[in-house]
């Protein structure tokens, strides 16, 4: 009769169950389809950058970062977990929100992964206890959330951000707004940065920001400038140097002022897919050019431009645009930078600070010296006078005005710049910004409203020295397309060359347009060849690659791959962009100055993977002004990436609580098996083996459990929970809605 | 005064009772050593697994989880266990012709040392294995706290055996770990394991 009782109790418990999985319950409130807050807190960290000093760890920088894969992957900034000038510890630790309400608990330490300085993004692993304990991280399970392509984004799209408001002391702070903007730069195009109206604290810098389907889409951004600027504080939390007092001369925490601006995820994408493949790459050919300046960094020659070209630069010059502008740029050269150079963008609208299109203290993305922009297009700028300031760590550098709302343009200019060289014809043919070298370069650039005998110059510049000046009176007609050379008879240089185009307004000449171009490599036909017989092999040495035969096929498994090419005159210090790709999704990327000889065989750069390449097709790609000059292709194994089956962050998570029927107290040590939509219980009950498996976890001492692999919906899963004492519950054919927020379930198990 | 005697009669069966309570009593006996017999059953039933590859043939306790997936050749668990799961795991590593057991032994301590908290190694001894095959025993115990950092797990001592054996260029290491509170309880299935072991 009790055996009977117990068995009509475990069959009414599955149904209860059952019910419960199956209910499709309404989404909370103010959250939208998807969006898993708690999954979101449990997935943001604080992170600490110590320094161990005879076994006690000082705090010397810290920021917010977010968990990206269910191994340990932590995106967070790169300036306060790299070492540095002011971050100058030599460890990690991570501190995570085990509760919504309490602040972040230190649980491990990390390393760092990969990262940009420029772009200021780093990517951690976590590989140790906080007691110093290795980790296997193919083990862990953490709460992890998945990249939004941010350049689906739009303006006035709402965002959420995570992070932590202060020295973790407080839980991670939640808060909503919109998408104000998007600031322009040449790292990243008119999507380098995601601008916000949302007050986000500075040391959330590191931390998320989240679609409405909670994916990250940004990673807010700031870097403290410390004691210059009034906007940064510095705290001293320890006793650092040991005289019994913690007072100004302890060591300090950096602080950053309020952010506006957050680095969209896609910059980050290439890092992450290299961390989670265990790929990097290595240049062995030539030295790495070590950043060396001569002065102090400054910004010099501001002006604006109403449109950017597909190289990066202005199309005209401007003062003033006309209502209903919707995109500026300020332009400016810039000298002696360093990717720890801190600059800050602010604007101001008659008067009145616009945060809007101000840029808040950010890490230079640029190189050494060189032409910069920055500015915002696809939205209406409202009338008014403009003033544009720029600082450099915190001090003001240099500012421009500009004038928003005069009526069009109708005094004579120059745009459109493009270079070239000039055919048979009298064409200009190239690509438009790399020409190859010879005895003549030709600029083409488009006039209108010009009048005759009109003063105009030209101005060539090679390395940033004059090269030839022309002021001529102006003959042509009143509109229309005129080229302009350059020649010397010895050959022109290879390098990099500027031309500024200058008109007379009566009040002496101003600058019309500008543009920048490079001359390198050989001329065949109209265009530049740099970079010659690019091809993939593989070798026990890198001296070997050299002399190996060209590959396109290898076997899965290898640990190194070369990339090996020839080049042809290209000028040491001349920008180059090495690109990589797996399956055509890049994995690395890095604007590098050429630091090899003018010319030369066999640059060899390793593709390492300590733990074997995964099978893929992999691609090198070679650029120079963002234009492709040489691309090889290889593929490993069969070709294309293998499928993680945990790297998915989208899904329902269950969790819940196990009580004793009798007693009503947690039930600790409980296994809850998920078993996997290809299976029941009665065949898991039968065979028992983990491929079965979908997910399972084990109660804590309060019977509560959480099944870290998220369910998906439309998938139907069987439950068997099982622990000593108890009779076993089990239920076939569970399935959560889309539309079903984080599964809480209560079960009572009946001793047996 | 009346004087009442009360006499008791001696307690008579009749011979149909008297079997009715031996027949009680077998019934019983037998029910027991019934019950007894299924139990065993229940709790001593395996399950064979052989890896024609890594030249290994085990039995297994029934209804514990099969793992094939990791740096293992297999691994079984027994999810109804409270507390640490009792696990038997069986590993190949290769050796060098130059390494002894001993060096085997030091660098799975170097490991687990900083892999686990509280690492200690208990007790090092030569045992015999089924067809009188040579090994070393390695006793140690750990503090565990479960994966999942967001729970209140309480930390758990895990006590453990490794049974190393060299043979053919590689180390054959069959590990037995178990809830240090019910270790001793747990043993006798490692020890079946071990006598039912074919590699």
């Amino acid at each position: 009769m009790i055996l009977l009782f117990k068995r009509v109790h475990q069959f009414a418990l599955s149904i209860i169950i059952l019910a419960l999985f199956t209910l499709h319950l309404p989404p909370v409130q103010g959250q939208t389809l998807g969006f898993d807050e708690e999954r979101i807190r449990r997935a943001t960290v604080f992170v600490m950058q110590v320094d161990v000093v005879t076994n006690t760890p000082i705090v010397t920088c810290a920021a917010s970062g977010t968990i990206v894969s269910r191994t340990g992957l932590i995106m967070t900034n790169a300036h306060a977990t790299m070492v540095g000038e002011d971050c100058s510890g030599n460890d990690l630790v991570i501190a995570i929100s085990r509760n919504n309400e309490e602040p972040p608990v230190p649980t491990f330490r990390a390393r760092i992964l990969q990262a940009n300085i420029g772009l200021d993004i780093a990517l951690l692993q976590v590989d140790r206890q906080v007691d110093g304990r290795l980790i296997d991280q193919s083990a862990l399970s953490l709460p992890f959330v998945e990249l939004s392509d941010s350049d689906n984004l739009r303006l006035d799209d709402t965002m959420t951000i995570a992070g932590f408001p202060d020295l973790g002391d407080s839980p991670v702070q939640i808060s909503r707004g919109t998408i104000t903007a998007f600031g322009a730069e040449p790292v990243g195009g008119n999507r380098s940065w995601i601008k916000t109206n949302t007050r986000i604290e500075g040391l959330m810098t590191g931390g998320g920001a989240y679609d409405q389907n909670g994916r990250l889409i940004g990673i807010p951004t700031t870097a403290p400038v410390i004691g210059v600027s009034p906007q940064t504080r510095c705290l001293s939390l320890q006793d650092s140097n040991r005289d019994g007092v913690i007072n100004g001369s302890d060591r300090c925490v950096p602080i950053g002022g309020a952010i506006n601006a957050l680095r969209p995820s896609n910059f980050a994408r290439p890092l992450l897919r290299a961390a989670t493949i265990g790929l990097s790459i290595d240049l062995l050919t030539g030295q790495r050019v070590e950043i060396s300046t001569t002065g102090d960094p400054a910004f010099s020659r501001l002006f604006f431009s109403p449109t950017v070209n597909e190289a990066g630069m202005p199309s005209s010059v401007v003062r003033n645009l006309p209502s209903g502008t919707e995109s500026v740029y300020l332009f400016f050269n810039y000298a002696n930078m360093t990717p720890e150079t801190v600059y800050e963008l602010r604007v101001s609208n008659d008067g009145v600070e616009n945060l809007t299109f101000g840029l808040s203290s950010v890490r230079w993305s640029g190189g050494v010296n060189g032409l910069w922009y920055v500015g915002s297009s696809g939205q209406t700028w409202s009338n008014g006078v403009y003033d544009f300031t720029l600082l450099i760590n915190g001090i003001v550098a240099d500012s421009a005005r500009l004038l928003i709302g005069s009526t069009a343009e109708t005094q004579p200019l120059f745009s459109d710049i493009a270079f070239g060289i000039e055919n048979a014809s009298g064409g200009v043919v190239g690509n438009g910004f790399v020409l190859p070298t010879g005895s003549i370069a030709s600029a083409r650039f488009i006039y209108r409203n010009m009048i005759p005998s009109l003063r105009w110059a030209a101005i060539w510049y090679y390395e940033g020295v004059e090269a030839l000046r022309e002021t001529l009176d102006w003959t042509d007609s009143e509109s229309g397309t005129k080229t302009i050379r350059i020649q010397d008879p010895a050959g022109l240089l290879p390098g990099s060359y500027r031309l500024e185009l200058y008109l007379d307004t009566g009040q002496g000449f101003r600058l019309a347009a500008t543009s920048d171009f490079t001359l390198a490599g050989a001329q065949v036909g109209d265009f530049a060849r740099i970079f010659e017989d690019t091809h993939f092999t593989i070798a026990d040495t890198s001296a070997e690659a050299a002399s190996s035969p060209p590959l396109t096929t290898f076997s899965a498994g290898a640990e190194i791959l070369y990339s090996v090419f020839d080049w042809n005159q290209i000028r040491p210090g001349t920008l180059f962009t090495m690109r990589w790709l797996v399956d055509n999704e890049p994995f690395y990327e890095q604007t590098l100055p050429w630091s090899a000889n003018q010319n030369g065989q066999n640059f060899v750069v390793q593709l390492l993977a300590p733990n074997g390449i995964l099978d893929g097709t992999y691609t090198m790609q070679l650029s120079i002004n963002r234009i492709v000059f040489a691309q090889a292709q290889a593929r490993v194994g069969i070709g294309q990436l293998p499928i993680d089956r945990f790297a998915q962050a989208t899904g329902i998570q269950m969790r819940g609580q196990i009580f004793d029927a009798r007693t009503g107290d947690g039930i600790p040590g409980a296994t809850v098996v998920v078993i996997s939509e290809l299976y029941n219980v009665a065949e898991f009950t039968e065979l028992w083996t983990a491929q079965q498996v979908f997910a399972q976890a084990t109660t804590d001492r309060a019977g509560v459990f959480i099944i870290e692999r998220l369910l998906q919906p439309d998938a139907l899963y069987s439950i068997y929970i099982v622990a000593e004492g108890y009779l076993p519950i089990s239920a076939d054919g569970l399935e959560v809605a889309a539309d079903s927020p984080p599964l809480e379930i209560p079960i009572t198990m009946t001793p047996g | 005064m009346t004087i009442i005697e009360v006499q008791s009669a001696a307690a008579t069966i009749t011979q149909r009772q008297r079997w009715g309570h031996y027949f009680a009593l077998i019934y019983a006996v037998l029910v027991i050593i019934i019950g007894i017999n299924l139990r065993d059953s229940a709790v001593n039933s395996v399950t064979a697994y052989s890896n024609s590859q890594a030249g290994i043939r085990a039995l297994y306790p029934q209804r514990w989880l099969i793992d094939t997936e990791g740096d293992y050749v297999f691994r079984v668990r027994n999810l109804a266990s409270a507390g640490y799961k009792t696990t038997i795991q069986v590993a190949i590593e290769p050796v060098a012709a130059t390494t002894s057991i001993r060096n085997l032994v030091d660098s799975l301590t170097l490991i687990r040392s900083q892999q686990f908290a509280e690492y200690k190694p208990l007790s090092r001894q030569s045992v015999l294995l089924a067809a009188d095959r040579e090994a070393l025993q390695v006793e140690y115990a750990y503090v565990t706290s479960g994966d999942n950092v967001f729970l209140e797990t309480l930390p758990i001592v895990v006590e453990g055996i490794d049974v190393i054996v060299i043979q053919r260029g590689q180390a054959v290491i069959i590990s037995f770990l178990s809830d240090a509170d019910t270790f001793e309880e747990n043993l006798p299935i490692f020890e079946r394991f071990l006598d039912d072991l074919t590699f």
